[in-house]
């Protein structure tokens, strides 16, 4: 097992530290303070999380004005690690005496419980060697609608690894119960790991084990769009080309109103993203090491084609179901001879039925239409005569009942509907010459 | 044994002592191959071996009694203190008066129990214990709990391991007959170590999932 090649793709901690974390004094000095990292990125024009206060005394916590808090935000140390320290309320509880919050788990946290956290910060409880931190209020990105059903009362973010101007591997991480709003997969988030071409997610782990569904519900982990993907992946490369670090872990958001906006950036990522990719980190930086990009769109596409390659074999083992074009070659059998007729046919998901040309039928030698079947189309209810047909697309034999139309004016000899596509998935942006 | 060290033991230093100093580097290779090949993490290499050398002191057995008291007393403390958030230094400062008072404590018990070899014990491994109560607590606030008692445990596991190599009179005897080339070979064997990129055993359990499914794929 330990001999197997395979292993020589996985990164491993001793690979990843000192193979890859080159990462220089002042990059990291940048990267280790959120609130440096966010005045470094909003210069150049990036977006990323509005700071609401920054609090670095116990004299500035003392003359907090907390008037100025809105309903949601998140209290954050500005060297914490992991998301250690982290406090995000979602709410702000009425008529109090005292004022108080709803923390995201749906706790209550009351000023005096913040006031003490922000001194536990201030201390340094959970910022790297102790050493004394600042504590910071931001704004709270607004869950984007598409993704709410996979996070229990938080804000999934994207994590891209970039690697020498290359987005390398992505995953979507959500929040759970259990993690408290966070996304962090040590404090029991969910790991999904996402095709780097379309952005569907592939496989995701919940406590290092691979799982199918969110826990708890039967919200299916496989396939969700992650949005502004492309977006997101030339975002990474841009922060990259701004810090000019070799090795990243870029942390985004997808905000209801903003888009995409930079959530935090990792100096050391961590390395169970290749279980939620069931690919190894190793494998893919070394296959993009030293080569050089002219743009990042450059960067993005490059990315896309070199590890999301297999998509749409991937598509098909997620769903069991075979992907089509908009167009795709189909084979009509002609019984009673074994010979077949080919010819193309336009894949709408928007008609019902299956309909064929009156050329089409003359060649192919159909004749017996029993005719006056009602059918529905896009002109509204009209009689059309019906045949039946058997044809075969992508290799499965399918076996019809399809309308007749004059289509002489029409680019397709044939219109595969609905009823027929049951098996099927279509990629709309899937094209082929034909 | 070799006649540098015999120059040394006739100057007046004592072979045991001579002993301890050349097994220094042999314990530091041992905590460092676990960390990179294993994958043992651990406090790290000063804690451990710091507390592998106490135990040798103190012989083991009190030695792992001492380490409990001050790891829980120090714990428990801290959660006391928690509520009543004093600045750091004096909070350390209560831990480590509670922590020294239990020992206290445990001396007294002892002797009302007469417990035979207690009272030898020397000032220096006891200070020692008393003090890593200031890293136990301090990785417990930076950790979180669970986390906190994880590496500690794993520190005592090297660390006892570490008090089995140091007590080994075999390998003394060859360190002492052959010192130059002892540090010699560490010093080689601690410089490929720090070039090793290689997974970590625990790293072979932790992805065998993913490499099976990468094996299946590769086929």
């Amino acid at each position: 097992m330990i001999l197997s090649l395979a292993w020589s793709d996985i990164l491993g901690i001793n690979a990843r530290n000192q193979k890859y974390l080159r990462t220089p004094k002042r990059a990291l000095r940048i990267l280790d303070s959120k609130l440096l990292t966010k005045k470094i990125l909003k210069e150049n024009n990036l977006p990323v999380l509005e700071t609401i206060s920054v609090i670095k005394t116990q004299r500035e916590l003392f003359n907090f004005n907390w008037e100025i808090l809105p309903t949601a935000f998140a209290l954050k140390p500005n060297r914490g690690l992991g998301g250690e320290g982290i406090i995000v309320v979602y709410g702000k509880k009425k008529e109090t005496a005292e004022p108080t919050w709803i923390k995201a788990i749906g706790v209550l946290v009351t000023k005096r419980e913040i006031e003490s956290h922000v001194l536990d910060i201030l201390d340094g409880n959970f910022s790297m060697f102790s050493l004394p931190d600042v504590a910071f209020f931001e704004e709270r990105a607004k869950i984007i609608k598409e993704l709410k059903p996979y996070s229990f009362k938080g804000i999934p973010d994207i994590r891209v690894i970039i690697y020498q101007g290359i987005p390398v591997m992505a995953m979507l991480r959500l929040p759970t119960k259990e993690s408290g709003g966070r996304a962090n997969l040590h404090s029991g988030g969910i790991g999904v790991g996402i095709d780097l071409a379309t952005g569907l997610t592939t496989n995701a782990i919940y406590h290092q084990k691979l799982i199918d569904y969110y826990p708890g519900t039967r919200y299916f982990l496989r396939g969700i769009k992650t949005p502004y993907f492309k977006k997101i992946l030339n975002l990474a490369i841009q922060i990259q080309k701004i810090l000019k670090v070799s090795f990243l872990g870029v942390d985004i958001v997808v905000d209801r109103e903003k888009g995409p906006v930079v959530l935090e950036l990792n100096a050391r990522p961590g390395l169970q993203i290749q279980m939620a990719n069931l690919a190894g980190l190793k494998g893919r930086m070394e296959r993009v090491r030293g080569l050089k990009l002219k743009s990042e769109e450059r960067g993005v596409r490059l990315a896309q084609d070199l590890f999301g390659g297999v998509e749409e074999e991937e598509t098909e083992e997620i769903f069991g179901k075979k992907v089509l074009g908009i167009v795709e070659e189909v084979e009509i059998s002609l019984p009673p001879s074994e010979s077949h007729y080919k010819t193309l046919a336009k894949i709408d998901t928007g008609a019902w039925r299956t309909s064929i040309s009156l050329d089409v039928a003359k060649k192919i030698g159909i004749e017996n239409f029993e005719n006056g079947r009602r059918v529905k189309s896009s002109f509204g209810e009209e009689t059309r005569p019906l045949a039946p047909l058997i044809f075969f697309l992508k290799g499965e034999k399918i076996e019809s009942e399809v309308t007749l139309a004059d289509r002489s004016f029409m680019k397709y000899e044939m219109i595969i509907g609905r009823r027929d596509l049951k098996n099927f998935i279509v990629d709309p942006s899937k094209t082929k010459n034909f | 044994m070799s006649f540098l060290v015999q120059q040394i033991i006739n100057f007046g230093v004592s072979e045991g002592t001579l002993a301890l100093i050349l097994m220094v580097p042999v314990v530091a290779t041992f905590i460092a191959f676990s960390r990179q090949i294993i994958g043992i993490r651990g406090l790290g290499i000063y804690i451990t071996l710091i507390i592998a050398y106490a135990f040798v002191a103190t012989k083991l057995k009190y030695g792992l009694v001492i380490f409990l008291v001050v790891v829980i007393t120090g714990s428990l403390v801290r959660l006391l203190l928690k509520k009543a958030r004093l600045l750091y230094l004096p909070k350390m400062a209560i831990i480590l008066t509670s922590v020294a008072f239990s020992i206290f404590l445990m001396f007294l018990l002892g002797s009302f129990l007469s417990i035979e070899g207690l009272q030898i014990i020397s000032i220096f491994p006891i200070l020692i214990m008393i003090l890593m109560a200031e890293r136990f607590v301090a990785v417990q606030i930076e950790r979180g709990q669970k986390m906190a008692i994880f590496l500690t445990l794993e520190t005592v596991v090297l660390a006892i391991i570490s008090y089995y190599i140091i007590n080994w009179s075999w390998l003394g005897q060859i360190l002492l007959k052959y010192p130059l080339q002892s540090f010699l070979i560490l010093f080689l064997f601690n410089f490929l170590l720090g070039k090793w990129t290689g997974l970590r055993l625990t790293e072979y359990f932790r992805f065998k999932e993913l490499m099976e499914y990468l094996e299946v794929s590769k086929k």
